[in-house]
């Protein structure tokens, strides 16, 4: 079966991409272009584990059809930054050891990093309403709020 | 820590291992330290996202005098790391971190009375650091000091270890030395494993959901339709073996569309135990009693009580719910099996994989690699046995997914527990007998497919784990304590806090309701039967960092909002009973509850520890902190729902967890314990949870809740009893002035006249059904240099607006080539091709034949056509625009294809009596502009009444299938959805106006109705074709039929008002906890935004319509396919939830968002129809 390739920009990179174009990008970014920071949790779009930054606006790759992203501009946690230069989000999560099993923190990562885009600042309440619908299993709470904080440079102001 | 260093430089190859030999051939490494001075440190246990790696690193950079960046340690794979047993009972630290430190020690003695010999200096005058031994100025490394040679030490039990106070690695703070990976992506799951050649594999498992005892179990697939999936591409496989069915297939998403669409028939699962009532279940599962302790006289002590006081505490089903569902990779492509799991027990999975294929352990490796964190037993081991039997029938590497629905579904529970606790009190106020039995359904759960294959039995084993923390922490001198050892309900194993959460919940519950009978202050209550004095310091010191005051607080608490204060002890005593303690652990749990709503919140947690030494005293913290959220949560929303006994909750609104807006404030207190040995952190922060907050929840109300967890419902009942009146969101408003009902001004009028004429038409029509009716000639098709570029492009567009090939095309198929059924209420219809080819399209029509079709719908050939095909609205299309359509659809590619014959009910399937319909209901008439219209509306008009033929849908229709004249736009069904009202009869709460027709019909969303779906979502996609000017006419003229248009800031101001009134902030319901869990994200106003929109759920037509099925339809199927990919798309739940959840959802959806409509009342009926549809 021929397909047309569905042209995408991730991590700043153009792929072709092979694919139906029905298939979730998810899978397109984990088993095409082999890459494994968003990670499937439900496939429903209701745990955050699978977020990524499509044209900046945190997006739960494992409910948007691939075709529906031609075009456009993908970012996914490597996209951020390597772990010889993290970027200040990744930083700050590491420097709050911010992850116990680390499965969701691809998650936690990128919605960080959408809502310091829009809201550099936020208060608490603001990051703890952000982050409401990503899901921690492991009770790293504490330690990711404290590292939104500290990425937006309001560490003083974080509880606990 | 370090990499093993991998550069080809020529350096010495000698090495130093401490080992423990096993037998003649066998024996484990514990410690290689290598010439290069590299250093790796084996432990059977795995990290399962805790830390353990980096202190068991941390360990051995102590003992060895290495720094602790040159440490590697090594864990988890069967090949090279000792069998320690599965990880599990907080026990790394405590028990097998033991052998490892002692081989460390042993090594740095062993090297260091090396140097001695070779520095030619007392042992006692020489320092270690990093591995380099000074003295005298001179100095010798460990790889020195190995060289060449190969050095094998026999693990001795009798190693001296250091003193605590030399410590300058242990207790010290230490990074994480997995995060910087994980947290740019860089960390291998085993999520992420990838093998050359690797498959994807999905499973299809059986219909007795979560259950794994029974004669039925792996006895119950009839037959599996491997017809089914080959129209899917690249499917390698299906594996079928007794229960076990599975597919393989090139790629991960064809593997999932396999297994979704693979047909498997089962034979009906038995009639289960009924778990809606818990209590009741596990009293008439079998058991036997084990008596634990029975001290004093127990009986005689009860019978001379002052006060009898005979309680039961309930705990529910829950599940370790880990955030990734489990997934493994098996390779059988050569003679070796290498199986990449993320399982806490790889030597015990190792023995299963074996005795599933019947191999010996020792041709299986099982790599164990992070995965998501599983707080006990998951489906890591159940998967890993899944993908090695894909990969053993096909023969290459398959990685098998869970999926989140089978991993809900089918992960041994953390089981429901019983406790019943007969006792009371002494004429003094003290505790007269304490008689505790405990019932813990519950086992190891073996791996599935070894039950699904048929490999071992399915009879429920009995195991006997009930009795962790059995023991009341204090000294009650009458005491007696029984475990009913019993086998498992449904599939049940270990969560963390093993048995000793509940049953800690009933001691804990129970001394605080002893101590309000006595009227002593709880905490001064506990302290006269506490007599470990480790336990009494901690339980002062938590209080006193609390700021405890005696209870109760006499205050007001009529508020709504009441708060209260609770306090909660467990030493956690785990493994073989009579098993040994980890870490001491006391809670002071804050909670406010609102009475009016029952919502409970847990504000501030104290969570005090005494440890033991503490090796990285940031890794304890992180796992009281772990261990306090993840507790408060299954204290307050965390219950498996069951139905027919089987699981039900495969998703994350069905099984909520806590969200970050409820988590407590937290205040760890760490008693500093450095000269004690170290205790398992893992769980004991647990152990007191459901008491203490039960125990606050008391404080703040007076009402003792016995059954977590303490949801609103539950909170209501306690408070107010069955009585307890639901919280309404809204008052019902005033009912709306009734609407206008609107004629289709351009409607034929059937008056009696008519209908006489229509009943002789149809008596002519059947008499000429004897002749062949007129045809009209087929001529030879026209050339494609017939029609002008331009007049073909003015078709192009009016075939979108006619939206021709949405009917005329099948999913997946040829454009226009027909064969798309057309379900009617008279039968199916199956559109025709309308490619120019010549003998199955329209390539033989010449334009009289086709501008009769679409005028007079009569087939070239003189059949009647059904009108299905709105020949009454094409009829008014103008001449012009008909030859640019036929200009158009004559130059496109010819496609041979004939459509199945129509299944139409007698005397539907007699075509000529459509003559007497088209005398009733049919005029053959160009589209007349009203004069006193404006030029746009006529327009408008024009484009809406012909080719848009937007009333064949939205016009409610007769008994006869016409559109009824008397209802124009009053809304109607196709193809099984509602297609609503565009008049002011809408049903929507904020009446539309011009401009959200033109935005809805532009973009395919209205801010204040919400997003285009269904069969309107390829209608607006093909309007785009139209120039706004036109999409701005049909606007206009839809718009002058309704009468009830506000402006925009009126609109507005409405839109705010209804969405913050129906906010939902406390879910009292199963249907709001799967809002919130399941829609929220994406619709909740105000919320983080996502890629696309995020319609409005308050403003939302579909929830204030009359009827249901729009709404069922998007829940169950979603939007895949939405008029742009701006606006996001919607995931389909008809796999995640049952039939009742969606129903509980819909009810709810509609009560919350449409609070001033009637409650729907043939949801369950619409789910039913929708999902046995096929639209």
């Amino acid at each position: 079966m021929t397909q047309t390739p569905i042209r995408l920009t991730v991590n700043g990179r153009i792929h072709d991409v092979t694919a139906a174009p029905e298939t979730p990008l998810l899978y397109v970014l984990r088993n095409d272009l082999q890459l494994n920071g968003p990670k499937y949790g439900c496939g429903l779009g209701e745990c955050g584990t699978c977020t990524v930054l499509i044209d900046g606006t945190a997006a739960r790759s494992c409910v948007i059809p691939v075709g529906g992203c031609a075009g456009r501009d993908v970012v996914t946690l490597e996209g951020l930054g390597t772990r010889d230069k993290p970027d200040v989000v990744q930083q700050a999560f590491i420097d709050e050891q911010a992850a116990q099993c680390g499965y969701c923190l691809n998650g936690m990562i990128m919605t960080t990093k959408a809502l310091l885009a829009i809201n550099p600042q936020p208060t608490e309440q603001e990051a703890l309403e952000a982050l409401r619908y990503n899901l921690c299993r492991c009770g790293t709470h504490v330690e990711i709020l404290r590292a939104v904080m500290r990425a937006s440079g309001r560490l003083a102001e974080a509880g606990n | 820590m370090a990499s093993p260093l991998s550069n080809g430089a020529e350096r010495p190859s000698g090495s130093l291992v401490v080992v423990r030999t096993v037998d003649e051939v066998t024996s484990e490494t514990f410690v290689r330290i290598t010439a290069d001075g590299s250093v790796n440190a084996y432990n059977g246990h795995v990290d399962l996202g805790t830390g353990i790696r980096t202190a068991l690193g941390q360990i051995v950079a102590e003992e060895l005098d290495v720094s602790f960046a040159r440490v590697v340690v090594v864990l988890g794979d069967t090949a090279i790391v000792p069998n320690q047993g599965a990880t599990i009972a907080s026990e790394t630290i405590q028990i097998t971190a033991v052998p490892l430190r002692k081989a460390a020690a042993q090594a740095r003695h062993f090297l260091i009375a090396r140097a001695a010999h070779r520095l030619e200096l007392p042992a006692a005058e020489l320092t270690i650091e990093d591995g380099l031994v000074r003295g005298h100025n001179r100095s010798v490394s460990y790889g020195e000091l190995i060289g060449g040679e190969t050095i094998r030490l026999e693990l001795a039990d009798d190693a001296q270890v250091k003193a605590v106070g030399n410590y300058t690695i242990v207790g010290q703070s230490m990074p994480r030395v997995d995060l910087p990976a994980k947290a740019t992506g860089e960390l291998t799951f085993v999520h992420d494993i990838r093998v050359p050649g690797m498959l994807h594999g999905r499973v299809v498992r059986p219909p007795y959901a979560g259950v794994d005892a029974g004669p039925f179990v792996g006895t119950s697939l009839i037959a599996v339709d491997e017809s089914s999936v080959n129209d899917i591409p690249g499917i390698i496989a299906v594996v079928r073996i007794g229960d076990f069915v599975g597919v393989v297939a090139e790629r991960e998403e064809n593997a999932i569309r396999a297994a979704e669409q693979l047909k498997v028939s089962w034979k009906p699962t038995p009639t289960l135990p009924d778990l809606a009532d818990v209590e009741t279940a596990l009293r008439a599962n079998p058991s036997t009693p084990r008596t634990l302790i029975d001290k004093g006289d127990v009986d005689t002590a009860i019978a001379g009580a002052t006060t009898h006081m005979q309680r039961t505490y309930v705990w529910p089903y829950q599940m370790h719910a880990s955030i990734g569902p489990s997934c493994a990779v098996a390779d059988c492509s050569d003679g070796n099996i290498r199986v990449w799991s993320g399982t806490q027990n790889p030597h015990v999975l190792r023995g299963d994989l074996a005795l599933l294929i019947e191999r010996p352990e020792s041709e299986i490796d099982v790599i164990r690699l992070e995965a998501a964190g599983c707080y006990g037993r998951n489906c890591a081991d159940d998967v890993a046995a899944d993908a090695l039997l894909l990969s053993r029938a096909v023969g290459r590497p398959v990685r098998v997914q869970l999926t989140r629905e089978q991993e809900h579904a089918w992960e041994p529970k953390g089981t429901a527990q019983l406790i019943d606790v007969n006792g009371g009190l002494n004429a003094d106020g003290g505790i007269a007998a304490y008689d505790l039995a405990t019932r813990y359904p519950s086992n190891a759960a073996p791996t599935l497919a070894l039950l699904l294959t048929g490999r071992i039995s399915c009879e429920g084993a009995v195991l006997q784990m009930g009795d962790r923390t059995a023991i009341p922490p204090y000294d009650y001198d009458h005491m007696r304590v029984i475990a009913h050892d019993m086998a498992p309900i449904v599939r049940a194993s270990w969560f963390r806090g093993v048995s000793a959460l509940p049953n800690t919940f009933a001691h804990e519950s129970y001394i605080d309701e002893l101590a309000t009978e006595a009227g002593v202050d709880p905490i001064e209550y506990r302290l006269r039967y506490l007599k470990d004095q480790r336990a009494v310091d901690l339980v002062n010191a938590v209080a006193e960092r609390a700021g405890w005051t005696p209870r109760p607080i006499r205050e007001e608490k009529d508020g709504d909002v009441v708060h209260g204060r609770g306090f909660a002890y467990a030493l956690y005593v785990h493994s073989k009973f009579p098993g040994y303690g980890a870490a001491w652990s006391a809670w002071v749990a804050d909670v406010a509850v609102n009475k009016t709503t029952g919502d409970v919140s847990v504000t501030r947690v104290v969570a005090g520890q005494d440890s033991g030494l503490m090796i990285n005293p940031d890794g304890v913290r992180h796992q009281i902190h772990g261990n306090v959220i993840q507790s408060t949560s299954r204290a307050l929303m965390e219950e498996v729902s069951f139905e027919r006994g089987a699981v039900a909750a495969r998703e994350w609104g069905a099984y909520p967890i806590i969200p970050f807006p409820d988590v407590p404030k937290i205040d760890v207190l760490l008693l500093p314990r450095p000269d004690q040995p170290p205790l398992g952190v893992g769980e004991s922060a647990s152990v007191p949870s459901a008491a203490a907050i039960a125990n606050a929840i008391f404080d703040a109300t007076g009402v003792r809740f016995r059954e977590p967890p303490f949801t609103p419902e539950r909170i209501l009942r306690g408070l107010h009893g069955d009585a307890a009146a639901t919280p309404q969101a809204l008052p019902a408003p005033a009912a709306p002035p009734p609407s206008r009902i609107w004629q289709n001004p351009f409607a034929k009028r059937a008056g009696i006249f008519a209908t006489i004429a229509a009943v002789c038409t149809a008596a002519v029509g059947v008499g000429a059904a004897l002749w062949p009716g007129r045809a009209i000639a087929p001529i030879a098709r026209p050339g494609t240099s017939v029609y002008s570029a331009a007049t073909i492009a003015r078709g192009e567009l009016l075939a979108a607006l006619g939206n021709c090939a949405e009917c005329h095309t099948t999913i997946g198929g040829a454009i226009n080539a027909g064969g798309r059924a057309l379900e009617t209420p008279f039968g199916t219809i199956f559109a025709t091709n309308i490619t120019p080819d010549v003998e199955t399209g329209i390539g033989a029509w010449s334009y009289p034949a086709f501008e009769r079709a679409m005028r007079d719908g009569l087939h070239r050939d003189g059949r009647q056509l059904y009108p299905a095909f709105p020949y009454t609205h094409f009829s008014k299309t103008s001449e012009a625009d008909l030859q640019a359509l036929y200009a158009y659809l004559m130059a496109q590619p010819a496609v041979r294809a004939t459509a199945p014959a129509n299944t139409l009910a007698f005397p539907f399937n007699l075509r000529p009596l459509l003559a007497g319909w088209n005398a009733l209901f049919h005029q053959t008439r160009e589209f007349k502009p009203d004069p006193a219209k404006s030029e746009q509306w006529n327009r408008g008009a024009y484009l809406v009444e012909s080719l848009g033929h937007c009333s064949a849908c939205h016009s409610p229709r007769n008994v006869l299938g016409a559109e009824q004249r008397d209802a124009y736009l009053a809304g109607g069904f196709a193809e099984g959805w509602e297609a609503p009202a565009l008049t002011s009869l809408s049903h929507a709460p904020i009446p539309w106006s011009e401009d959200d027709l033109f935005a809805y019909l532009r973009t395919g969303q209205s801010r204040y109705h919400g997003v285009a779906a269904g069969p309107m979502a390829p209608i607006v996609r093909d309007l785009t074709a139209l120039p706004d000017h036109d999409i701005r006419a049909m606007a206009i003229y839809l718009n002058s039929f309704n009468d009830a248009a506000a402006d925009a800031p009126t609109q507005d101001a409405l839109a705010a008002k209804l969405e913050a009134a129906t906010q939902v902030t406390v879910a009292a319901s199963s249907g709001a906890r799967l809002y919130q869990g399941a829609c929220a994200v994406c619709h909740e106003v105000g919320g983080l935004p996502l890629f696309g929109s995020r319609p409005s759920l308050a403003l939302n037509s579909n929830l204030h319509s009359a009827s249901p099925d729009n709404l069922v339809q998007v829940i169950l199927h979603g939007i895949a396919e939405p008029v742009s990919s701006d606006l996001g798309y919607m995931p389909a739940f008809k796999n995640s939830m049952s039939a009742a959840q969606v129903e509980q959802l819909v009810t709810f959806l509609r009560g919350q968002f449409a609070p001033d409509k009637p409650a729907w009342t043939s949801v369950r009926e619409t789910i039913a129809r929708v999902r046995s549809s096929t639209h």
